[in-house]
């Protein structure tokens, strides 16, 4: 299992410096002056220069990838062109606030998840389960940020019960310490729990169903078994699977949540990555995506180990 | 592992923010705040020229610092005129009108207590403009390059007299002066050299002082009490600025009492707002919101009856319309009663008939329409309603035989193509750019648009424009050092602007802004800039 | 965008060749299934609308009248309202299937292609090409999907093609991983191994049975695809980095119509009701076809 791990961990560096090689190609793809941003109406083509060569972009390609890379490597991600802060400055908060957003998700994901899974194994193939399974499939295919505007609609203009944008004034801190934090948190979360909330039905689905077919639960279940044992019976076959899921869904989540995150202006990753991508904050942008990607490979890599460690059965590559 | 120790460590980075950022108000009780949410997505740089336009300027600029002359934006009812900042009076050499004097105001105090003379104008003068000194800043010196390019050197004379010569004879060095803002040298000392430090505990000499600073979220100021203008001192004990992007946001947190004043809120808001007994407060201001046009071989709009056509066929009133009430149909590049708007004979209004004529003596009609290709933005800084307002020009232009064509471009990659003028290959078949415009002073206004000898990169003339007339009432203005007489020659200038429809001029913006009940005190300038130091929040 | 690719849908190959009476079986199996019948019918509605909408939609989804901004549903001149530029709202969401539906099909069948391409070449030549590409495509799969998508199109800048762009490379890492994992299996077959023996002509039977073996499955996910793929296209319009302006498009609508959802609610949230349709019919209709052509069942 150990050599398992290690090798698993080492198949992940080719994929990272992939990763950190896509990321940067990406910017150098885009078209339009990366300055364009940094200089004030009228500049004059001294000044276009100058700036240029003070923010690098003057040197050949692969030196400045190298110079990019080994800066990274010791944490440095850049200087914003706009705010002139160091990238993981402006990450940070950002990734704090998707990551609120995106575990208070997952959490509401999974708990219906299961009820939908549970409601609907139990009666597989009668028209419970059909409804169910349908309400699971339009989790997945509905657009989400559309919903989230629904939501606004409901809940925000024809109620005016639930404050629809923003974060509130208390910032994150607040988001799980106050009433008016907590209440912020609660359309965007709502919003993004969908998704889960279906594959983890899916998945729970399956697995009742699993648990129901087999011989010893069939006979108890004749005797009058509690659907409660039969409950304790598919956590313990199905959880690992489930966490390793909600490991995956909150991944995507952080690197998704750009949609949602403009429907309700939350200011996270999403909402950093919209200005990148608008003021053309090149070194913000190559961190933003970078940095999403990475956690997205480690949480991966993490999902992967802790599942083999938890159910060393399970064998892989 | 790099990269995961890296993952990681951003995520402790992450919940290490949660611990320590101090988000809540710092209001102690009894004070009076002003909260504000203006529409940039962060809080523009603190350190000294601030980004982010001309709301940098307007909530940090004048508020932290001051420049030699100001704007005096104390009236809502005429245009603001240039007067004293930092400096009590200037004047200008009779012989070769290049250089002038700068007589300093003299006890006037930074934040941290250090004294304001000539040494520091000086140095603020390199930190922006000579790379070879110390404290020179590469991002101070982009931010204020539109409005140091005449400078050509400075020096003290004594410790209260500096002496600024021009580059070429320049009557609106004032004007670009107020915008040239004067930091303390001692606290960029005082944080290790580093413009980065500075920029969270700044010093000018301003009416407010930083008091807190959370990147993207938040900045509180203080009043400054020692400020050397005791008219403006300000009422209230600490503003708040909030960045909000997202008008929806604004509309949002304005209602539900989290701000008591949005910037810009979006017209379609407007009725929930009036019957939420919010105050709308709205001006004209140095606004256009023009299409930018090339004369060039290639363009149908190098005919003047083209240009003309398309200025008659716009129906503004239904822009107006459009926008809940809060613009003003364009009569020229500047406002009706703007003392630069001159008598020029060309009405412009909307006109279908005249236009449809001037057309078919152009040789176009609806079976044969004149067709245009324009850069458009989807968004962005003073933009208004980009996508709306074009599609009903569109529509407009139609009626009468002009096809427009759009490509569409996001904000930053229009300012690029509008920098890079008609003539450059990236522009090849573009006919005008839609980008919103300010004649906040002569020069970007009248002067740097209209002149020949000002096209990109050397000014603002995008799509080559040429009148010998223009000209030569560009570089008598620049000569002109009374302001009256300055004012003539530029009602003149403007005059031939609009007879010779150098563009395409449809609203001004009339700045719409919200407040709460509770908001007194304010006066709306007609200005881009607007002084909070008279405004309070009555308490509930 | 829900966005998760199932990467095990070729464990299972049937090494059959499908038969006549397998679409006879399909069709009995069809026809028991109301909701797929049903969900195929109402797509087919809203694709016929697309194609014939010059002769259904009711006025010209273009033309703008500034007097009638923002009517409610039900309005005499707007049967669905009308939006912020006082264009029909109905015109413009029959329209908007064009290009909505456009975008979610175009990239699914490029990325399919190419993926079936590189994965045959990947799977069918196995050791260092194999490695070469099937690392690379790795790499593309380290991305969350949305965030990719959003990142290429974000730096291309909008407009139809660079989204399209933008989504055939999300696609292409699903699409190539389940061929070269099919093809793979394929070649590992002893017969599989006689007939590459024999040369040319056998090249040609391998790739033959590799082709056969492929279809199914790749058919199978690419469908189910299509549901995200419009999901995600309308998405991107919604962000500005999609379709640009004036064009009817259901994600673009939905953009420009939240500046207003405070003034016309119902008009603000109507274009997602069709792309919430389109796309749940797509994946049920999916589903209810793959559960039909499952041999095993």
């Amino acid at each position: 299992m150990l050599v398992y791990i290690a090798r698993r961990i080492l198949l992940t560096l080719p994929i990272a410096i992939g990763v950190s090689l896509v990321c940067f190609a990406l910017i150098h793809l885009a078209p339009g002056d990366p300055l364009s941003a940094v200089l004030p109406e009228g500049a004059s083509s001294e000044v276009i220069a100058r700036v240029r060569e003070a923010y690098g972009f003057d040197r050949p390609l692969p030196v400045q990838y190298l110079i990019w890379l080994k800066h990274v490597l010791v944490g440095d991600f850049g200087t914003s062109i706009i705010t002139r802060r160091p990238v993981t400055a402006e990450l940070a908060p950002a990734i704090a606030n998707t990551m609120a957003v995106a575990a208070v998700a997952v959490v509401i994901g999974f708990a219906a998840g299961i009820v939908m899974g549970c409601v609907s194994g139990y009666r597989i193939g009668k028209p419970a389960d059909r409804l169910v399974s349908t309400i699971a499939l339009s989790g997945v295919a509905i657009p989400h940020y559309w919903l989230g505007m629904v939501l606004i609609v409901v809940f925000g203009v024809q109620f005016n019960i639930l404050p629809t944008s923003g974060m509130g004034d208390g910032g994150i801190g607040s988001l799980f310490t106050t009433w008016n934090g907590f209440l912020h948190l609660l359309l965007p979360a709502v919003t993004l729990s969908v998704i889960p909330a279906s594959i983890i039905a899916r998945s729970v689905r399956g697995a009742v169903a699993e648990v129901l077919k087999q011989d010893h639960i069939q006979t108890l279940y004749a005797k009058g078994l509690a659907p409660t044992r039969v409950f304790r019976h598919v956590m313990k076959n199905a959880l690992a699977t489930l966490l390793a899921l909600m490991g995956l869904q909150f991944a995507q989540l952080l690197g998704g949540s750009i949609l949602v995150e403009t429907v309700f202006a939350w200011p996270g990753t999403g909402f950093l990555l919209n200005t990148a991508i608008f003021t053309r904050d090149l070194p913000l942008l190559q961190g933003i995506i970078l940095a999403l990607a990475m956690m997205f490979v480690v949480i991966n890599l993490f999902v992967d180990v802790l599942q083999t460690v938890v159910d060393p059965r399970i064998k892989r590559i | 592992m790099t990269t995961r120790r890296e993952a990681l460590g951003l995520l402790s980075a992450g919940a290490l923010s949660v611990a320590s950022s101090p988000l809540l108000a710092q209001a102690k009780p009894g004070e009076s705040v002003l909260r504000i949410a203006m529409t940039v997505a962060d809080i523009p740089l603190t350190s000294g020229q601030p980004s982010q336009g001309a709301e940098g300027i307007r909530f940090i600029g004048i508020n932290l610092y001051d420049g030699l002359t100001r704007w005096d934006l104390s009236h809502s009812d005429k245009a603001p005129a240039i007067v004293p900042g930092l400096a009590e009076s200037w004047s200008v050499s009779e012989t070769d009108k290049k250089t002038w004097t700068f007589k300093l105001r003299q006890g006037v105090k930074f934040h941290d207590g250090s004294t304001f003379d000539a040494d520091t104008v000086i140095w603020n003068l390199d930190k922006l403009l000579t790379p070879s000194a110390p404290q020179y800043d590469q991002a101070q010196s982009n931010q204020g390059s539109s409005f140091t390019g005449s400078l050509a050197s400075w020096r003290k004379i004594d410790a209260s007299t500096v002496e600024i010569t021009t580059k070429s004879v320049n009557a609106l060095l004032p004007y670009f002066i107020a915008s040239i803002f004067m930091c303390s040298p001692a606290r960029w000392e005082e944080m290790g050299r580093d413009w980065n430090k500075v920029a969270s505990r700044p010093s000018g000499t301003g009416p407010w002082m930083l008091d807190q600073l959370v990147p993207r979220q938040r900045a509180e100021l203080v009043r400054n009490p020692n400020h050397w203008n005791k008219d403006r001192i300000p009422k209230s004990d600490r503003l708040v600025l909030v960045p909000m992007p997202d008008a929806n946001t604004r509309v949002a947190a304005l209602l539900s009492g989290q701000v008591d004043w949005i910037e810009a809120p979006p017209p379609d808001a407007m009725t929930q707002l009036k019957q939420r007994k919010m105050q709308l407060v709205s001006n004209i201001y140095p606004h256009i919101w023009p299409y930018q046009i090339s004369v060039l071989e290639d363009s149908p709009l190098r005919d003047v009856r083209v240009r003309k056509a398309a200025n008659l066929a716009i129906d503004r009133d239904g822009l107006v319309n459009l926008l809940g009430g809060y613009a003003q149909a364009a009569k020229g590049m500047v406002d009706r009663k703007h003392p630069w708007f001159g008598k020029p004979s060309f009405d412009i209004r909307y006109d279908r008939k005249e236009a449809m004529r001037l057309l078919s003596e152009a040789g176009y009609g609806p079976d044969n329409p004149a067709r245009i290709k324009v850069i458009i933005s989807s968004s962005g800084s003073g933009q208004m309603q980009p996508a709306s307002m074009n599609e009903y020009i569109k529509e407009n232009f139609k009626e009468v035989g002009i096809e427009m064509e759009f490509e569409v471009l996001d904000w930053e990659a229009l300012r690029a193509r509008r920098r890079a003028g008609a003539f450059s290959p990236e522009n090849k078949g573009r006919h005008g750019v839609n980008n919103s415009w300010t004649y906040w002073d002569p020069d970007i206004g009248l002067i740097g648009v209209a002149s020949s000898k000002r096209r990109v990169p050397n000014g603002y003339n995008w799509g080559g424009y040429e009148n010998p007339k223009a000209d030569e009432l560009a570089d008598k203005a620049l000569q002109t050092f009374d302001a009256a007489e300055q004012d003539k020659v530029l009602a003149d200038l403007h005059t031939i602007m609009v007879d010779d429809a150098m563009w395409i001029w449809v609203v001004h913006d009339l700045n719409p802004r919200a407040m709460s009940p509770r908001v007194k005190g304010f006066v709306q300038a007609q200005s881009w800039f607007q002084d909070v130091t008279p405004v309070r929040v009555e308490p509930a | 965008m829900g966005m998760s690719f199932p990467t095990e849908v070729a464990a299972d190959i049937g090494f059959s060749q499908p038969s006549r009476s397998f679409w006879a079986v399909v069709g009995r199996r069809l026809r028991r299934d109301p909701l797929t019948v049903a969900c195929g019918l109402i797509l087919l509605a809203i694709i016929l609308c697309a194609i014939f909408a010059p002769w259904i939609a009711p006025a010209d989804p273009y033309k703008t009248s500034m007097a009638y901004r923002l009517r409610p549903p039900g309005d005499p001149r707007f049967l669905l309202g009308s939006d912020e530029l006082g264009r029909d709202l109905l015109s413009r969401l029959i329209y908007g299937g064009r290009l909505s539906i456009f975008m979610g099909f175009a990239p699914v069948f490029l990325a399919t292609l190419i993926g079936t391409t590189l994965g045959i070449i990947a799977g069918y030549a196995g050791g260092t090409i194999n490695a070469l590409i099937m690392r690379a495509i790795d790499v593309f799969y380290a991305f969350p999907s949305v965030l990719l998508a959003v990142a290429i199109s974000g730096v291309l800048g909008a407009g139809l093609v660079n989204t399209i762009i933008a989504m055939t490379l999300v696609f292409i890492p699903p699409i190539a991983r389940i061929t070269e994992s099919v093809a793979t299996q394929v070649r590992s077959q002893d017969f599989i191994k006689a007939a590459q023996a024999t040369g040319a002509s056998g090249t040609s039977i391998v790739l033959g049975h590799v082709m056969a073996n492929v279809t199914g499955p790749v058919l199978s996910y690419a469908s189910s695809l299509v549901s995200v793929a419009i999901v995600m296209a309308s998405g991107l319009s919604f962000l500005g980095l999609g379709v640009t302006p004036p064009e009817p498009e259901w994600g673009l609508m939905l953009n420009t119509l939240r500046q207003s959802i405070y003034a016309a609610p119902i008009n603000a949230i109507l274009p997602g009701v069709m792309i919430f349709v389109t796309s749940i019919c797509l994946s049920l209709m999916s589903d209810g076809l793959r559960q039909a052509m499952d041999v095993k069942q």
